[in-house]
Formats: structure tokens, C-alpha cells, sequence
């Protein structure tokens, strides 16, 4: 039987925008199809078995949170790179999704070492980016939506390895000018989108689980489920991104 | 506690004969706004103070200078909206004239348009007190304008972050507003919330503390929204002794000295008696007294103590506190009872994690069937951000699932809902979605069977449109003539 063990970095942490509802969605959609799931929660000060682990979930956290965290995490980054080149699967959201940059320069001008994993770098901006966002993606042919809600203040600059995980649509992205959102390296994707971001884009859920299984060869033949739901409010949520009423509330926020 | 000085309206000049014309018609084109829109079946509690906002921008301080005693301000992230009625109700039993935003519109727009309200068409106010609940937000700003002479603050969980960034952006706008109370003030303060009580207290203001002392069986939800885990001080690890909900309780450090203050109010005791009414033993630091009252959970005793530590600081006599709480209800949307055709509806305000997870628990204890209705808005007042709703232990309600008679979804952000409680585990086919908030109640009311309950679980902006169609079915009175 098929089995995947997701280590869930910091669930006590980094938890702030809805990241449980990812943790569901993962877990639901894996047992609905009769896959295994093993959750290992990780708190500060313990050690990820990397070469066990086939899915890291990395949610949002505070500033405060995310500072204690970025020193925990300093000391293990060379497993968790190579573990990454290897394919593992890294689902990292908004302050997680900074924190494997290079960088992080606050407002003060002070620079905040990333754990280099993949080649972007976040600079503080003057606003906060916060409201409804879709994006054009492109990790299935033909290219498929995801909607979520971003609140970052800071701005995420990709380096020129790395793809973006998709071209806005409506909203700000990674930065508010270049059009992007988000990044894929490898097997690893990060992003500024909750919402939470899985349970009403299944199919980036069903993706991650797929890698995920893809990664340890295990031969598993994904079935459909019935997402007509999920589908639903997701064009919803499309339709409410788009509407007057929220361009309105992007410009003022 | 005297009248503060300030723009003295009545006398000559220019500048002030300008200034009064300004206030006169701030209040009038307010006045008229607020006929208007109570016309057409809405409170009128946000247009007629931005317009009038408009037109003097001082307008609530000048107002507020008309008092007779002060003006008080309640904030926090839950239980705002309780205590300001518990406050109101304390001082008019005292025999105070009080002005108090009892709707919940607690923006600076909000505040106005209560003072709009209570003011008469020549710009006097014939009250006492203002009490008024101000969002967290926008308590820096309102403080500044209003300078009250008490500050009452409830706690800080994670609430609209969509409009904040994040929890510790609220304790600086806490801490911001507190600096910006006038000297020889008095604040209010949760001793059981780490992050409130570490916040330095000001030199020449005294600072009253409140806490619960009680043994209460442990926190049986999972993920009730814990925002602090470390020391608010060192960032160290906080360790409780008692956990009374969410991060309230019994704290300390365990590497700098940092821990919960001693409260100067205590409740040291609570005994239920018949009918969901509650005895309650309250330690002051010079006595103890007894009270009755009759509101459910956990986050009801927090308000009641603030409002009793808040009476303290005021020197209202034990026995007028202990009278005023005995018949206090249930406040807008917290809890209302609504009775039709033998039919009960319970409707409870959702707005956060920490607030939901206490209304899910109370219909959890439920006894016999009962209909569900959630409305999700995600307007400005509701929070544009939904994702909340997967912090929220929903998954609590698949356990019973066969006690839900009906479950429907509604409003704008019907079918996230939909689709969380998919997620918590209910058949999709046993939740019906409609996102017409009126059309929602009737079909909801109808499906109830006769002696039959129906909790309804709106958000802010959905709770308003829904008491407009209980109106209409001639049972909830307009909130502006409570």
C-alpha cells in the first residue's frame, strides 16, 4: 500500500494564515484514495530525518516567530538541500516560502540570512500586498488557475534559475510589478497564496502527493476523485477576485 | 473625574463661530443621513458618521468635551461588544446618562455616528458617560481624538489579519493607543493574557488587572488558536500552569522572569445553579461579593470581570455591580434568542478561531436535533481573508453529525464554507448551499421541525442583513431602538 510521511515543520509556529487547511486538504485527499498518510509534526529543536521525510510542509508565520525559526533551521540547511536535489517535495507558504531564499532585508536596512535552498531574495516594501489573487499556472498542459489570498509585506525577487509558479492574473504576486508568483525549483514549490491554498485548488494538492509518491518509485495509479465542490469555489472565488468590489479594496489597502 | 478642556464652542471669534457652524452641520447632515437610511431598513451606523467626519473632522471630540463625566474605551480582539454592555448597563443602573455604540460598528466612523445619534440638533449631548467599543485598529486614532479617561482591553487573538498583518501589529497599535490616553487615566487589564499584561504601563495612570483563579476541566479542542507560545519578553518558552482558553491563563517564563501579574480582581469561584444561571465569587482587593447572571461559556466570565474591574475603577458600589449583571442578556449576535412558531433560533456572531471554536463548543453540548447555518461574508467589516475558517475545529461537528438535522451554508464565501466542511468530514450532500442570506433563514426555518433549534453562525455584515430579514418576520427589533 502506498504511503507518504509529511513532517510538518513548526505546526505550533508557523500556522498563521489557515496552513491547517492545507495540512487537510494533503491528508483528506491521500485517504480518500486509500493512501497512507504518516504526519510528523517537527517543533524548534528537533531533528528532521530527511532521508525518511517525502513531503515538508512550511506554513506562514510572524516576523517574530520567523526570526527564532531561520536559526533553527540554519544548522540543517545543507541536508535539506540535498535532500531537495534529490526530490523531495517542499510545500512552503508566504514567511516559509522567504526563508529558503537568500535573504531578507528588513525596512531598517538590516539583512537576514535565508537558507539558501533556492536563488530568490525578499526586500521589505512600503505596503503590505494583501488581497484575493489568481495566477496562471503552468505546472500542467494546458495551464491551470490557482486562486488564493496573499498578505506579505515583504517583496520576493526570483533569481534567473528559477521559474515562477505562475503569471498573476489579479492580485500582486511575488512583488507587485514583475507579474510573477511564487517559485518552483525541482520538486520544491513556494508561494505567497493561502487561503487556505489546497482545499479549493485540489489539483496543486493532488500534484504535491503525486511527487511525492513519484520520489520513493512508489507505483500508485492516482485516481479521480469527485471535486465538483472544490471546483465550484474556486471558480467562486475567480469570480469574487475579479469583481469591482475587491479591485477597489486592493487599491486602497 | 472632570471635564477636560478643549475647543470651547460658545464663545466669539471667527475661527470658533466657524468651527461651531462646522459641528452643527456635521451633526444635521448626520442626523438626516441617519433617517434616511433607518428608512430604508439599515442601522445607520456607518454613512452619517463618515459624512459628518467629513465635514469636521473633529467632530467626536467635540462632542465628547459635552459630557458630563468622561468617556471610556473598550478594545480587544473578542468580547468587545459584551463588555461595553455590561459597562453601559453597571453605569445606568448607577444612575449614569450613557451614550454607548451598542451595533457593533466600532470604526471612528462608528463612534461619531452613536455621538451623532445621542447629540440633539443644536450640538448638546444630555449624558454622563460614553462607553465605546473601538476596534483594535482603530484605537490609536480614536484615543487621540476622544482622550478617555478609562481603557478597558479584553484580549488579543488573531482576528482580520487581512487588515492588520499580524498579531503582534495589534499589540503596537495597543500599545500605541494606551500611550496616547490622557495622564491620570485608569486601564483595564486581561492578567491572564501574556501579551496584554507585558505591555509597559505608563507612569501617572493606574493600571487595574482581572484574572480567573478557578479549576476548569482542560481545553478539549485541539487547535483553539494558541498565538503566543513564547515569552512576550525574552521569546523563550512560556509555560502554563492553568489554560483557561487559548492562551489565557496561568503563565510564566522559564528563562527570564516574566510572568502572569497578580490580578487586583479575581473570580475565585462559580457555582451553576438552575437554568443556566451562574453564581459567581469575585475578589476585589478590599472585599468579596456574589454575583448572579445567566451568560453561557468561558470568554463570558473574561467580560464579566472586566466590566466588574472597570465599575471598580469607577467606585461603583458592589451592590448597583452585582444588580446591573444580574439582568444583563446576551448582547447583538451574541447568542440571541429569537422564537418563531414554536421554533427556536440561536444566532452567535463568528468572526475568529478562538470566538468560533467557543460557539461550536457550546452547540457541541447541545442535547436533541438541531439545524446548522453558517453565513460567511468576507466584506471589509468581516475580514477579506476567509482562510480562518480551517483554523476553526469545525472537524468537531462530524462527531455529531447525526444530531445535525439541516446544515446549510451562506452568504458571499458560501461555498469555502461548503468546502471546509467537506474537509471537517460532513457528506457533501447533507449541506446545502445558498448564498442569499434571506433566502438561507427561510428555507433553514422551514426545515425545522416545530420545538426544533436552529443555531445560525453568521460573520459580521451577514449577521446584519439576517436581523433585516428576522425584522421583516417581525422578531428582532432594529438595533437602533434597543
Amino acid at each position: 500500500m502506498a504511503e507518504i510521511k509529511i513532517y510538518h515543520l513548526y505546526p505550533g509556529h508557523l500556522n498563521l494564515y489557515g496552513d491547517r487547511g492545507n495540512m487537510l486538504a494533503l491528508c483528506c485527499r491521500a485517504n480518500w484514495r486509500g493512501i497512507d498518510v504518516e504526519i510528523i509534526p517537527v517543533e524548534p529543536g528537533d531533528k528532521i530525518n530527511f532521508p525518511r521525510c517525502d513531503l515538508l510542509f512550511m506554513g506562514g508565520g510572524q516576523d517574530s516567530d520567523q526570526k527564532l525559526i531561520a536559526e533553527d533551521l540554519k544548522g540543517r540547511s545543507q541536508d535539506m538541500r540535498r535532500a531537495v536535489e534529490e526530490g523531495m517535495v517542499i510545500f512552503a507558504v508566504c514567511g516559509s516560502y522567504q526563508l529558503l531564499g537568500l535573504y531578507y532585508t528588513t525596512n531598517r536596512g538590516e539583512k537576514i540570512g535565508g537558507l539558501e535552498i533556492v536563488d530568490l531574495y525578499t526586500e521589505a516594501g512600503q505596503k503590505r500586498l494583501i488581497g484575493n489573487a489568481v495566477i496562471k499556472c503552468s505546472l500542467w498542459d494546458p495551464a491551470r488557475t490557482l486562486v488564493g489570498f496573499e498578505n506579505h509585506a515583504g517583496k520576493t525577487y526570483l533569481g534567473s534559475s528559477l521559474q515562477p509558479l505562475g503569471t498573476v492574473i489579479a492580485g500582486y504576486g511575488n512583488n507587485g510589478t514583475d507579474k510573477t508568483e511564487g517559485a518552483v525549483y525541482k520538486n520544491l514549490i513556494g508561494t505567497y497564496l493561502h487561503g487556505s491554498l489546497l482545499p479549493k485548488n485540489p489539483w496543486l494538492a493532488d500534484y504535491l502527493l503525486q511527487r511525492a509518491l513519484d520520489y520513493r518509485d512508489q507505483d500508485y495509479h492516482f485516481t479521480d476523485l469527485d471535486d465538483k465542490l472544490e471546483q465550484q469555489a474556486h471558480d467562486a472565488a475567480i469570480r469574487l477576485a475579479g469583481s469591482r468590489r475587491y479591485k477597489r479594496m486592493a487599491t486602497r489597502a | 473625574m472632570g471635564k477636560k478642556s478643549g475647543y470651547d464652542l460658545e464663545t466669539g471669534g471667527f475661527e470658533n463661530r466657524l468651527f461651531k457652524l462646522k459641528l452643527l452641520g456635521g451633526i444635521w447632515a448626520g442626523k438626516k443621513l441617519m433617517g434616511l437610511t433607518r428608512i430604508l431598513g439599515r442601522g445607520g451606523t456607518t454613512l452619517p458618521g463618515r459624512m459628518a467626519l467629513k465635514i469636521l473632522p473633529q467632530l467626536s471630540s467635540a462632542l465628547i468635551e459635552r459630557l458630563t463625566d468622561d468617556s471610556l474605551i473598550v478594545t480587544g480582539t473578542n468580547g468587545k461588544t459584551t463588555t461595553s454592555a455590561l459597562i453601559t448597563g453597571i453605569l445606568k443602573d448607577a444612575g449614569f446618562r450613557c451614550i454607548h455604540n451598542q451595533s457593533g460598528s466600532n470604526m471612528s466612523w462608528g463612534v461619531a455616528s452613536a455621538l451623532i445619534g445621542a447629540a440633539s440638533w443644536s450640538g448638546s449631548i444630555a449624558a454622563d458617560f460614553a462607553v465605546m467599543e473601538v476596534d483594535e485598529g482603530a484605537f490609536p486614532g480614536v484615543t487621540k481624538e476622544i482622550r478617555p479617561g478609562g481603557i478597558v482591553l479584553t484580549n488579543i487573538f488573531r482576528d482580520q489579519l487581512d487588515r492588520y498583518g499580524e498579531v503582534d501589529h495589534v499589540q503596537d497599535s495597543i500599545k500605541r493607543g494606551l500611550e496616547l490616553q490622557p495622564e491620570n487615566g485608569f486601564e483595564v487589564i486581561n492578567a491572564d493574557d501574556p501579551s496584554l499584561a507585558s505591555i509597559k504601563s505608563i507612569p501617572g495612570k493606574k493600571r487595574w488587572t482581572y484574572g480567573l483563579e478557578l479549576d476548569l476541566p482542560a481545553d478539549t479542542f485541539q487547535n483553539t488558536g494558541r498565538d503566543i507560545k513564547s515569552c512576550p519578553v525574552c521569546n523563550e518558552k512560556l509555560v502554563y500552569t492553568k489554560i483557561y482558553f487559548a492562551h489565557l491563563g496561568h503563565y510564566h517564563c522559564q528563562a527570564c522572569s516574566y510572568k502572569r501579574p497578580e490580578p487586583d480582581v479575581r473570580l475565585i469561584g462559580q457555582i451553576s445553579g438552575p437554568e443556566g444561571v451562574t453564581v459567581l465569587k469575585i475578589s476585589l482587593p478590599e472585599s468579596e461579593f456574589e454575583v448572579k447572571y445567566s451568560l453561557p461559556g468561558t470568554y463570558n466570565l473574561y467580560n464579566v470581570l472586566a466590566a466588574v474591574t472597570c465599575a471598580r475603577a469607577l467606585e461603583i458600589p458592589v451592590a448597583t455591580v452585582a444588580r446591573a449583571l444580574e439582568s444583563a442578556v446576551p448582547s447583538f449576535g451574541r447568542m440571541e434568542l429569537f422564537e418563531i412558531e414554536g421554533k427556536t433560533m440561536i444566532m452567535a456572531l463568528i468572526k475568529n478561531p478562538v470566538g468560533a471554536n467557543e460557539v461550536l463548543r457550546t452547540i457541541l453540548a447541545q442535547k436533541g436535533k438541531i439545524g446548522l447555518l453558517v453565513a460567511i461574508n468576507d466584506k471589509i467589516a468581516d475580514g477579506t481573508d476567509v482562510s480562518w475558517l480551517w483554523d476553526v475545529d469545525f472537524e468537531q461537528l462530524s462527531t455529531i453529525k447525526e444530531k445535525l438535522s439541516t446544515v446549510t451554508v451562506s452568504g458571499l464565501r458560501a461555498l469555502d464554507m461548503a468546502v471546509r466542511l467537506k474537509y471537517a468530514g460532513l457528506d457533501p450532500g447533507q449541506v446545502q448551499v445558498e448564498e442569499d442570506t434571506a433566502r438561507a433563514i427561510n428555507s433553514s426555518l422551514e426545515q425545522t421541525p416545530p420545538g426544533g433549534r436552529l443555531f445560525i453562525l453568521p460573520t459580521y455584515t451577514a449577521m446584519l442583513e439576517m436581523r433585516r430579514t428576522l425584522n421583516k418576520l417581525g422578531l428582532a427589533k432594529p438595533y437602533w431602538e434597543d
